[in-house]
């Protein structure tokens, strides 16, 4: 009976185990990390200045309300009629069944940063469980449009973990979510003031 | 007293603390800058890349949650920071020509692996084209399955393995040339 060869061949065998052989770790001509010191002291200076930043980002997140996510809901609440009928009309939904947005195992987003969005999420969960059905749903079409943005940027994160890029863009999502959450909070206010 | 753990060193690191991560990065210069050095062929590229690799691993630390080793995850850095070069203008320091087979063959730069490089096989790796190389490198020296090299280069796992069987020709042919010489 003839065998046919099947797989790599023999001398193929030996020369990748010759390969596996070679040394993994392969010494620089000289000690990088002075270099690599200094670049990490801007990069903290950096983030030192942007965390000082921080809270005027995030106020001017919660404030300007030009996200595109959001258009179809302002759009929406506009044309409709006064937002004491929203209230009044009542709901079918539960609070808790109103889940915020998950970020995912690549976000590099804070602590504190999720519990500025959790201080607000019980308010929002509580509006949006009493909102008229038409109005509730743009809202929940919107927090899906965000989580679905934040799911993407994850995915692309695994392959990039180092992307600047990617991680602005996820800090963006979450600041449409806050702005989301803000614009619903607000809305209740106004509404109780305008009867 | 008990030395401490890799994890432990990134989570302090993770905070914010540079004498940690110098600690990781004396533990793991020597992998980066090979697998850098191999990918390009070229010495000095491949220290700037290894810098830039220890920067964005820096800035990306908080990100980092150990779903895989640390060194995978610096690895994968790597590999991208390396792609990223070549895409640029910075990257296209490699002589070009073609094959018997049609295909590019690039051959590094003069300075690459100098005639000092001790081992006959290692400069032969040196000559093969970018991706048979990225992948003897990747899968060959460092042991990734061809799914996790394919991941890193962003191509089919299909293309690691038949870019792996062009490589085993070249280097088979390459190191015959070499023993004739």
């Amino acid at each position: 009976m003839t065998t046919i060869p099947f797989g790599p061949r023999r001398d193929d065998d030996a020369l990748m185990a010759k390969v596996a052989e070679l040394p993994k770790d392969v010494a620089p001509s000289r000690d990088l990390w002075p270099g690599i010191a200094a670049r990490l002291g801007e990069e903290r200076r950096a983030t030192a200045s942007r965390g000082m930043g921080w809270p005027a980002a995030l106020a001017a997140g919660l404030l300007v309300a030009s996200v595109s996510a959001l258009l179809t809901w302002g759009l929406v609440r506009e044309s409709r009629t006064p937002p004491d009928a929203e209230v009044l009309a009542g709901g079918t939904v539960a609070p808790a069944d109103i889940r915020p947005v998950s970020y995912g195992a690549n976000s590099a987003l804070g602590a504190d940063q999720l519990a500025a969005r959790d201080a607000l999420l019980a308010e929002f969960q509580a509006r949006v469980a009493r909102l008229a059905p038409e109005t509730r749903e743009s809202v929940l079409a919107n927090l899906a449009i965000i989580q679905k943005a934040a799911d993407e940027i994850d995915a692309a994160l695994a392959r990039d973990p180092a992307s600047g890029l990617l991680n602005e863009l996820l800090v963006g999502t979450y600041q449409q979510e806050l702005q989301l959450y803000s614009k619903v909070v607000t809305a209740r206010d106004g509404t109780t003031r305008r009867t | 007293m008990r030395a401490e753990t890799e994890s432990e060193r990134v989570a302090r690191a993770r905070g914010g603390d540079a004498g940690a991560f110098e600690s990781l990065y004396r533990e793991h210069v020597g992998r980066v800058y090979g697998l850098c050095l191999r990918m390009t062929g070229q010495p000095a590229a491949a220290e700037d890349l290894t810098q830039d690799t220890f920067v964005s691993a820096w800035k990306s630390l908080p990100g980092y949650e150990g779903r895989s080793s640390f060194s995978t995850w610096l690895h994968r850095i790597a590999v991208n920071a390396v792609l990223a070069t070549r895409r640029s203008p910075r990257g296209r320091n490699e002589t070009s020509l073609t094959g018997e087979d049609g295909n590019d063959m690039e051959l590094v730069a003069e300075d690459a692996m100098d005639e000092a490089t001790p081992i006959d096989l290692e400069r032969a790796i040196g000559t093969l084209p970018t991706g048979a190389r990225d992948i003897v490198v990747l899968h060959g020296i460092y042991g990734y399955s061809h799914e996790e090299a394919a991941g890193m280069l962003g191509v089919a796992v299909g293309t690691c393995k038949a870019q792996l069987h062009r490589a085993r020709q070249l280097l088979r042919e390459r190191m015959r040339m070499e023993a004739a010489t």
